[in-house]
C-alpha cells in the first residue's frame, strides 16, 4: 500500500514538473515571438551614401540633402545612414561598394565616378538584393537605378535659348566641363546640334572650365581677349566665373550668357544695371536636389510604398529665364521664387537644392547644414515618374541593343526660324 | 678680378648691362622667348594688339607670380612646397568667412590670415629641418591636413561670404588705366628681388642652397634659414588666397589646386635649379609670363585641351634639359679654370 502511495505521489510530482516546464516553454516562446515582432518594428535600413568628392558646394549640398532627409521623421527611426567619401578614383569607389555590400547594405545611394567602371560590383551587389541608386551622374549597368537630369537636354535647350536671343546669327564661345567626361560630351553635342542648324551662328572658341568658377573665369578672360565682341557664351557649370570675366574685360557690353544654376548668375540676371549692359540668358543645369529625389525613391521601394520603378528616371531640367528670376524671402522656394539674397548664400552656390513638389521637406538651411527642417515630415512622392531615354554610354550599355540615340530637340523654348 | 660665377649664382650685382646679361644668361633667354611668344600672339589674334590685353596677361599672371616667389625661395634652399594649394584655399576661405563684403574686420583679419599661413609654412620648415622629414613628404602631409581642416571648417561648402570690396577693387578696379593689382605686383617684385638677391638674408639662402655643409661650417644657422624660407612661402600663399577671392568673388575648396605644379614649373622654366642654390626671382617672373602668354595663345587658337598639357609639359622638360646642360657647362668651365690655376705660370710657357 505504502509502495502504491509513493508511486502515485511521484506521478503527481512528475506531472506538476511537466506542467511547469510546458508553461515556461510557452512563456519563453511568446517572449521570442514578441521580440521578433519588436525587432521587425524597429528594423533600420542600412543605407550607405557614397560621394565622389566632398569639397565643392554642389557635392556637399547633395550630401546634406540626403542626410537631412534621413533625419526627418519617420525616416529618422528607420534609416541608419553612413556617409563614405570615395574620392574621384574609381578603384576606391569599387572597394567602398564592396565593403558596403559585405556590411549588409540594404541600399547604396551614390554619385558614381565612372559610367562603366562600377558596373561589375553593382551587378554583384544587386544579385545580393542591394538597391543601387545613382544621382546626377549615371552608370550603364541595367540593375542600377539612375536618377538624373542629364538626358533632359541641358545642351540643346540652353543653346536654343541663346540662338533665339541672338536672332539666329552672331558669334558664340563655349565653356565646357571636364575633358573626356560623358556628361560634358552629352551637353556639348546637344549645343552643337542646335548651333549647326543656324548657318549665321559661328562658334569662334571653345575651352574647358572644368565645372569650376575660378578656372572658367580665367579661361573666359583669355578667350574674351581674343574675341572681345563675342555675342553669346554657352556655358556649363562655371557660368558665374564666365560673368565675372565679362565684367573684368573692360567692355561695357556684356554678352548673352546661358549657364547653370548658381545664385550669382540669377542675381545678375535680375540686376537692372547688368540688364542695361545687355546681360540676358537662362539658368538651367545640374540640380543637387536629384540626390534627395533618388533617396526618397529608394526608401519608397525599401518600405514597399512603391511596388515597381523603371531604372532610368529623369529629373526635370531646372529652367529660369533672365526675366523670371524672383528672390526668395524665406528658406524655401515659394510663390515661384528661385534665388536667394547675396548675404544668405555664396554666389557660387547652386540654387536648385530645393523642389516644392519632390522635396517639400528640405529648406535652404537643410542643404547647407544637413539638419532636417523643424517640424517637417517625409511626404510621399508623386506616383508617376518620368522615364529617361536610355542613351548609349550615359545610362545604357551600347552593347545591350536597348539604347536609343539622343534626339537633340529643344522643348523648353520654341526654336526661331533660320534667318535668310 | 670679380668672381662672375658667384654673382651669376646670386643673380645679383654686376658691372653694366653686358655684365648683367653675362651673369643672367638664362633669365635673359627666358625674357627673349617670352617677348617672341608675345609677338606671335599679336599676329595670331589682332584683338591682342592693345593695352588691355597686356594688362589682362599681368592680372592672370599675378597669382602665379606671387606664389612662385615662395616656391622659388623654398626650392633655393633645396626644398619643395607641395602644400601651397591647400594654403591658398585656407587663406581664401578664412578671409571670405571673417571679412564681410563691406570690409568689416579687414584690419585684423588680413594680418591674421597672413600670420596663420606663415606659421603653417614655418611648421613645414620645422618638419623639414628639426624632424628631418623630407620636404616633399612634410609639405604633402601638411597640405592634406590643412585641406581637411578647411573641409571641416566649411563643412564641405564655403557658403559664407563673398569677397570683401577691398579685395574686389584690388583685383578688378583700375587706377590711371592700369589694374590696381599691377601696382601691387611692381611693389611686390621690387621687394622680393631685394630680399632674394641684394640682402644678406638672401645671400645666406643661396649659400645654404649651394652647399649646406659649407654654409653650416661658415656659421650660418641653416635650420632657421630653411624655416624662414618655408615661412615666406606660406606668406605668399596667404596673399594669393586673398587675391583669388577678390578675383572670383567667392572661395571654392579647389581654388588653390592649380598652383602646386604650375608654381614649380614657373620656377624651373625661369632658370632656377630644381636642386637648389641657383636662380633668381626675375627669371621666375619671366617663366610665369611665358606660361601665361602660352596659355592665352592656346585658348585663342582653340587648341584641343590635350595639347595644352602636352605643350606645357614639353616646355618644362626643355627647361630642365637646358638647366642641366648649362650646369654641366659651368662645372666643366670652372674645372678647367681650376686646372689652369693650379698649373704654375712657368710650366705654361
Amino acid at each position: 500500500m505504502v509502495m502504491g502511495k509513493r508511486i502515485k505521489k511521484s506521478r503527481v510530482v512528475n506531472r506538476s514538473i511537466l506542467m511547469v516546464l510546458l508553461v515556461s516553454l510557452f512563456a519563453v516562446g511568446v517572449m521570442f515571438v514578441a521580440d521578433d515582432a519588436k525587432a521587425e518594428e524597429n528594423k533600420r535600413f542600412k543605407i550607405f551614401l557614397s560621394l565622389s568628392y566632398s569639397g565643392n558646394v554642389w557635392q556637399s549640398s547633395a550630401a546634406n540633402i540626403v542626410k537631412a532627409l534621413a533625419k526627418t521623421p519617420p525616416y529618422d527611426e528607420m534609416v541608419e545612414l553612413t556617409e563614405v567619401i570615395s574620392g574621384s578614383n574609381v578603384e576606391k569607389q569599387i572597394s567602398d561598394y564592396q565593403s558596403m555590400i559585405a556590411n549588409g547594405a540594404d541600399g547604396i545611394i551614390s554619385f558614381p565616378v565612372s559610367p562603366t567602371g562600377l558596373n561589375r560590383v553593382i551587378r554583384e551587389g544587386s544579385k545580393k538584393g542591394v538597391l543601387f541608386f545613382m544621382y546626377d551622374s549615371t552608370v550603364t549597368e541595367p540593375s542600377a537605378y539612375n536618377v538624373s537630369y542629364i538626358t533632359a537636354g541641358h545642351g540643346e535647350n540652353t543653346a536654343q535659348y541663346l540662338v533665339n536671343l541672338m536672332g539666329g546669327k552672331g558669334t558664340v564661345m563655349i565653356n565646357r566641363g571636364v575633358p573626356g567626361n560623358s556628361v560634358d560630351m552629352r551637353h556639348y553635342n546637344g549645343s552643337m546640334a542646335i548651333f549647326k542648324r543656324y548657318p549665321g551662328i559661328k562658334v569662334v572658341n571653345e575651352y574647358y572650365g572644368y565645372w569650376d568658377d575660378a578656372k572658367s573665369q580665367q579661361a573666359t578672360s583669355q578667350a574674351l581677349a581674343a574675341y572681345p565682341d563675342v555675342d553669346g557664351i554657352c556655358s556649363q557649370l562655371g557660368e558665374y566665373g564666365v560673368l565675372r570675366a565679362c565684367l573684368a574685360s573692360g567692355s561695357k557690353k556684356i554678352p548673352f550668357i546661358v549657364g547653370e544654376d548658381t545664385n550669382g548668375i540669377r542675381l545678375a540676371f535680375a540686376d537692372p544695371e547688368m540688364q542695361k549692359r545687355g546681360l540676358k540668358g537662362v539658368s538651367a543645369g545640374s540640380p543637387p536636389a536629384t540626390a534627395g529625389y533618388a533617396f526618397k525613391l529608394m526608401m519608397e521601394l525599401l518600405t514597399e510604398n512603391r511596388k515597381d520603378l523603371v531604372h532610368n528616371i529623369e529629373y526635370p531640367l531646372p529652367w529660369v529665364e533672365w526675366d523670371k528670376v524672383k528672390l526668395c524671402k524665406g528658406d524655401v522656394f515659394e510663390d515661384g521664387c528661385n534665388c536667394f539674397p547675396a548675404d544668405k548664400v555664396a554666389p557660387t552656390m547652386t540654387d536648385e537644392v530645393l523642389h516644392p513638389v519632390l522635396l517639400p521637406e528640405i529648406s535652404l538651411k537643410s542643404a547647407q547644414t544637413g539638419e532636417p527642417m523643424p517640424g517637417a515630415r517625409i511626404q510621399p512622392l508623386p506616383k508617376d515618374v518620368t522615364e529617361a531615354r536610355s542613351e548609349p554610354g550615359i545610362n545604357c550599355n551600347p552593347k545591350s541593343g536597348k539604347c536609343v540615340d539622343p534626339v537633340y530637340e529643344p522643348y523648353m523654348v520654341t526654336p526661331i526660324p533660320v534667318p535668310k | 678680378m670679380k668672381n662672375n660665377s658667384v654673382d651669376e649664382r646670386f643673380g645679383g650685382r654686376n658691372d653694366g648691362v653686358a655684365g648683367f646679361i653675362k651673369s643672367n644668361k638664362v633669365t635673359v633667354a627666358v625674357y627673349i622667348v617670352t617677348i617672341l611668344l608675345y609677338v606671335v600672339t599679336l599676329f595670331v589674334s589682332p584683338s591682342f594688339r592693345n593695352w588691355h590685353h597686356l594688362m589682362l596677361v599681368l592680372v592672370l599672371a599675378s597669382f602665379l607670380i606671387v606664389v612662385s616667389y615662395g616656391q622659388g625661395i623654398v626650392i633655393l634652399v633645396r626644398g619643395l612646397d607641395l602644400s601651397v594649394g591647400s594654403m591658398i584655399t585656407l587663406s581664401g576661405v578664412l578671409v571670405a568667412a571673417w571679412v564681410s563684403q563691406s570690409n568689416e574686420n579687414i584690419l585684423w583679419a588680413i594680418p591674421l590670415v597672413l600670420l596663420i599661413t606663415t606659421f603653417i609654412g614655418m611648421l613645414n620648415g620645422i618638419g623639414a629641418t628639426l624632424l628631418r622629414i623630407p620636404p616633399f613628404v612634410m609639405t604633402l602631409s601638411t597640405g592634406i591636413i590643412v585641406f581637411s581642416v578647411v573641409l571641416g571648417f566649411t563643412e564641405g561648402s564655403p557658403h559664407k561670404g563673398n569677397a570683401p570690396r577691398f579685395l574686389n577693387g584690388m583685383m578688378l578696379d583700375h587706377t590711371a588705366g592700369i589694374p590696381n593689382i599691377v601696382y601691387f605686383l611692381i611693389l611686390f617684385i621690387f621687394v622680393a628681388v631685394i630680399v632674394q638677391s641684394y640682402s644678406a638674408f638672401g645671400r645666406k639662402l643661396y649659400a645654404l642652397g649651394a652647399n649646406p655643409k659649407a654654409a653650416h661650417i661658415s656659421g650660418l644657422r641653416n635650420n632657421l634659414l630653411t624655416i624662414s624660407a618655408f615661412g615666406i612661402s606660406g606668406f605668399c600663399c596667404g596673399l594669393v588666397g586673398m587675391m583669388l577671392v577678390g578675383y572670383t568673388d567667392a572661395p571654392t575648396l579647389t581654388m588653390g589646386d592649380p598652383y602646386v605644379m604650375s608654381s614649380i614649373a614657373a620656377v624651373v622654366v625661369g632658370g632656377s635649379s630644381i636642386l637648389g642654390g641657383k636662380g633668381n626671382y626675375l627669371g621666375t617672373v619671366g617663366g610665369v609670363l611665358l606660361l601665361t602668354i602660352l596659355s592665352t595663345l592656346i585658348t585663342a587658337i582653340g587648341l584641343a585641351e590635350g595639347w595644352r598639357t602636352i605643350i606645357q609639359g614639353a616646355i618644362i622638360v626643355m627647361a630642365l634639359i637646358m638647366s642641366s646642360v648649362s650646369e654641366r657647362n659651368t662645372k666643366i668651365a670652372s674645372a678647367q679654370k681650376n686646372i689652369s690655376k693650379s698649373v704654375p705660370e712657368t710650366q705654361k710657357v
